[in-house]
């Protein structure tokens, strides 16, 4: 009863409920694209750093992984001392170069990954086989694409390039073996990955028997902290990022889009609130002699204040759940901007939809719907019956 | 005598302020450089502490900064008699395209850019966030201008009973709808100028506290003159508009029914 004259007084003005709700509707989009922003971009980093278990990089002192050209040197004594710990269950030594793809007189140049391909977790194998023998590579479609290279082809790549004599060194003729997905790279990028043994040899004295960084993974991630101790007296020439650490340093270096989330969220919901306040006031205060009409023949106070505040929900609820699919629309397109960061791997997104995230945005503006209804609900409830009554047959 | 006999010896370095403030750094202190950690390096004076450079593309890259002689650190790297590029300074605009042209033609192993070419490739970054903000700002210039109309509509709508008693008295239909659309344009472009006085003290806040963040003088948020005249123009087409179609449906109805007779 209480909910149909809340929605009967709603469609009374039903132009002005309608904008009403489409305001609260806008707002609503753009809380839960900030709340899918400030949880989303954290949570999809997350995700994409334990997609293949590795719990634990370590790089050299000061580095982020292929942050800079700095390696690690030793890195076979360093593996072996790593994979005879027990708390360790797999180690991935990789090192990352430019190498070129010599085409006649021109040559393409993509990134490369040299990894054990028994132990790598930078890339998913799509279709074809792994890079398990010497002279053999996989590549991303990015690759293939630029190249026009088939699996099965061979092609001559260099890892080297002087451009002053423009001669290219460390050349090889390797065979296409796969097709893979590559984890951490840019949308666009272009990547292979070499047997880590072959790239360095390609690499040259410069990188013998150096890798830029090795990904760890633990039996038991409860013994995280421990490990790491170890690997800092251990290793001290090495920094050692577990999956928290490179969180925090992600956090820091994306502060700003929290911080611009946390803004624009509040004024979503600040703005949701004084439409839906100002709109519930106004209808209250033109309905003042129905209402102690009302309250005249015997209707409860409660009544009056649960049907005024049903009003400010009902407007909020349809406004929110109109927003969420507006904002699931607007967070596609601000996602599609912000993917085009340079260097920002590909599997990450800033606007990750969490059903949570959509329940908070809803939750909160249902919330603002109610206390955006108290106070009008209240002066109405409030009204001097008389007085009241008497101002009205005058006015 | 010793000490400051090496003192006098020291090449001298410049390092950012960055470095100064975490490494605890002044100027005159001696450091010890290397190219990799844990080897002999070069002890070197610190000659001057420097201030970043307003540019963006070093905005979000918590990086420190040394500033070397060229002949030391390419010793200390092993990079031989080498530079990884030389910036040229000209007469000119046309001195410089001229001067692209003769480069590229008789270089061989390196390219020459203009200034402008490398400032778009590096500052990519700041133009993707740039182009985020425009998409942003259109969603609120959206939200605001439903916001706006609601809020005009009922400030009309609310003077339904002082159109009744004007019509009442006499005056003409379009006297009342000009003089109510007059007063909603009015209240656009106060509240409009409220926003702008808001608006530039929050920039204020956002420059401070960024400035501060990334230790920049790069300015994130400006109040151009361009800006301000779009939201008043927006805010006062928008009232216009409402303040119209309240104003054309009050004038239209009957002042007795207004009234509620």
């Amino acid at each position: 009863m209480r909910l149909l004259l809340a929605l009967a007084s709603l469609r009374r003005n039903r132009a002005r409920t309608l904008l009403a709700v489409l305001g609260v509707a806008i707002a609503a989009a753009m809380l839960l694209d900030m709340v899918m922003l400030s949880t989303g971009m954290r949570e999809s980093f997350r995700q994409l750093l334990l997609s293949r278990g590795f719990q634990m990089r370590l790089t050299p002192r000061g580095t982020l992984p292929f942050d800079t050209e700095a390696s690690i040197a030793g890195a076979t004594a360093i593996t072996d001392g790593l994979r005879a710990r027990p708390e360790i269950d797999l180690v991935s030594p990789v090192l990352g170069a430019s190498v070129h793809v010599l085409r006649g007189d021109s040559s393409i140049t993509t990134f490369a990954v040299g990894v054990d391909p028994s132990a790598q977790g930078d890339y998913q194998l799509a279709s074809g086989r792994d890079a398990t023998a010497p002279n053999s590579f996989v590549a991303n479609d990015d690759f293939l694409r630029a190249t026009n290279a088939k699996i099965g082809d061979t092609l001559r790549i260099a890892a080297g390039f002087d451009p002053q004599l423009r001669t290219h060194s460390g050349e090889r003729a390797l065979v296409l073996a796969g097709r893979a997905r590559f984890l951490y790279l840019a949308a666009g990028q272009l990547a292979i990955a070499i047997p880590l043994r072959t790239l360095q040899e390609m690499t040259g004295a410069a990188r013998e028997d150096r890798v830029s960084l090795f990904m760890v993974r633990l039996r038991d991630p409860g013994r995280i902290p421990d490990v790491k101790r170890w690997m800092r007296s251990a290793l001290p020439a090495m920094d050692v990022i577990s999956t928290a650490d490179a969180m925090a340093r992600v956090d820091e270096r994306l502060s700003y889009f929290r911080q611009l989330s946390a803004i624009l969220g509040a004024v979503s919901l600040i703005v949701g609130f004084l439409l839906v306040t100002t709109l519930v006031t106004v209808s209250v205060n033109e309905r003042v002699g129905e209402i102690v009409v009302m309250r005249a023949i015997g209707v409860s106070r409660a009544h009056v204040v649960q049907q005024i505040v049903l009003e400010g929900t009902a407007m909020s609820v349809t406004g929110a759940l109109l927003g969420t699919g507006l904002g699931l629309v607007t967070a596609r397109y601000l996602n599609a901007i912000l993917s085009r960061f340079p260097g920002l791997p590909a599997a990450i997104d800033f606007f990750l939809f969490q059903p949570r995230a959509a329940w908070t945005a809803i939750g909160l503006l249902t919330a603002c719907g109610v206390l955006a209804g108290l106070y009008p609900a209240w002066r109405a409830a409030s009204l001097p019956l008389a007085r009241t009554l008497r101002e009205e047959a005058v006015a | 005598m010793v000490a400051l006999l090496l003192a006098l010896q020291l090449r001298t370095i410049t390092i950012d302020q960055r470095l100064a403030t975490d490494a605890h750094l002044r100027v005159g202190d001696t450091a010890v450089i290397s190219a990799t950690t844990g080897t002999d390096g070069d002890s070197v004076t610190i000659a001057a502490i420097v201030g970043r450079r307003a540019d963006p593309s070093e905005i979000a890259r918590s990086e420190y900064r040394v500033h070397l002689h060229l002949d030391q650190f390419q010793r200390l790297i092993g990079y031989g008699d080498r530079v990884d590029r030389f910036a040229v300074s000209t007469r000119g605009d046309a001195a410089a395209d001229s001067a692209v042209r003769a480069i590229n033609a008789a270089a061989f192993g390196f390219r020459a850019y203009r200034s402008h070419e490398i400032a778009v490739e590096t500052s990519e970054t700041f133009a993707v966030v740039s182009r985020f903000h425009r998409a942003i700002g259109v969603i609120t210039i959206v939200a605001s201008a439903v916001f706006l109309l609601c809020i005009l509509l009922l400030k009309v709508d609310e003077r339904r009973r002082d159109v009744a008693a004007l019509r009442l008295l006499g005056i003409s239909r379009r006297s009342v709808m000009l003089s109510v659309v007059l007063e909603a344009a009015l209240v656009s472009v106060i509240g409009s100028g409220v926003g702008v006085g808001i608006g530039w003290v929050t920039s204020l806040a956002v420059n401070w506290h960024y400035q501060a963040r990334y230790q920049t003088p790069l300015r994130f948020a400006l109040v151009t003159g361009d800006i301000v005249l779009f939201a008043v123009s927006l805010s006062l087409v928008l009232g216009i508009v409402a303040g119209a179609l309240a104003a054309r449906r009050l004038v239209r109805t009957h002042p007795l029914v207004l009234l509620g007779r």
